[in-house]
């Protein structure tokens, strides 16, 4: 374990921190369960928050939920717009994490071949 | 199985949130010359009672009364990996008290898993909740880490916890540290 790493923690924890206020259109939910973590959830997490910072998207808030039942096409992500649209991507790795980042919470445009199931308005 | 041990703090304080915790405490204690590494996470969460604890350890267990099958296998890996490294597991968990998880580690162990990315772990624990105070306290031979994210928020120091070192248990990492963190623990009791 290094410490100058563990230093780090404080200055990107605080720009994490200042993604947090507010109402956003979009949220991201990952799925952090064990068999979430197990396949990557993780960095699929830290991908999508870096991505989101670099390209300056406050718009767009990341949470983190347990184990959502899809145990067996993890890593997955929620996307829910502020409409009550609901998109889930599932089998995620920092590649297609980034593309998410880019095209739907950017561009507003859903990544089809990366989602599973029928798309779903919350009541 | 898990790669890396900050993959196994996640998936525990994980658990803590679930649980409604609004404090999460994970110290990481990594001591070359007692050839030991000691994982904690405790919490302020709802806690277990004994009938409860006693099911999480043995078998698959979920909090969740939906779910068909329970997964819930995140302590008996982390008391895998604890156990096949030469090292031990314990939980203390008291109803609307909390829980802690400890998990020791011989350091040298050829099947210890690397600590790995603990920022991530930090982070997304950050993310996965704003209003809890996720905190870690990391501890080695010759340097010590800490963190809140609350205090960061506030925008304050980050200052050494109150009530963290409890019990009889502290014996094991440090003698010198001991009595003051005991002192520690005594004033907290006296204030509550």
């Amino acid at each position: 374990m290094n410490l100058e790493e563990l230093k780090k923690l404080k200055e990107k924890a605080q720009r994490q921190v200042a993604l947090r206020e507010g109402s956003k259109k979009y949220r991201v939910v990952v799925s952090m369960g064990t068999s979430g973590i197990a396949a990557g959830a993780r960095e699929v997490m830290k991908t999508m928050l870096d991505e989101i910072e670099k390209r300056g998207l406050e718009d767009v808030e990341v949470r983190v939920t347990g184990e959502v039942g899809l145990e067996d096409v993890e890593p997955v992500v929620r996307v829910e717009e502020a409409g009550g649209e609901k998109t889930t991507y599932a089998r995620l790795d920092a590649e297609k994490a980034r593309k998410i980042v880019a095209e739907h919470l950017e561009k507003g445009k859903k990544v089809d071949n990366l989602a599973v199931g029928k798309e779903k308005k919350s009541e | 199985m898990f790669e890396e041990l900050s993959l196994h703090i996640l998936d525990i304080a994980m658990n803590s949130l679930t649980a409604k915790a609004r404090t999460v405490q994970i110290m990481v204690a990594e001591y070359a010359r007692l050839d030991q590494l000691t994982i904690r996470i405790q919490d302020d969460g709802r806690g277990m009672d004994t009938a409860t604890l006693e099911r999480v350890l043995a078998a698959p267990v979920s909090t969740k009364r939906h779910r068909k099958k329970a997964i819930g296998l995140g302590l008996a890996l982390l008391r895998q990996t604890a156990e096949m490294c030469g090292g031990k597991f314990r939980i203390h968990s008291t109803p609307r008290m909390g829980t802690t998880v400890t998990a020791s580690m011989k350091l040298s162990h050829v099947d210890r898993p690397p600590l790995g990315d603990l920022n991530a772990t930090i982070l997304a624990l950050c993310a996965a909740n704003p209003a809890v105070d996720v905190q870690l306290h990391y501890l080695g031979d010759t340097e010590h880490f800490h963190f809140s994210s609350k205090e960061l928020a506030e925008k304050k120091s980050v200052s050494r916890p109150e009530r963290f070192w409890s019990g009889e248990e502290t014996t094991n990492y440090e003698p010198g540290r001991t009595q003051k963190i005991e002192r520690e623990g005594a004033a907290a009791g006296c204030l509550a």
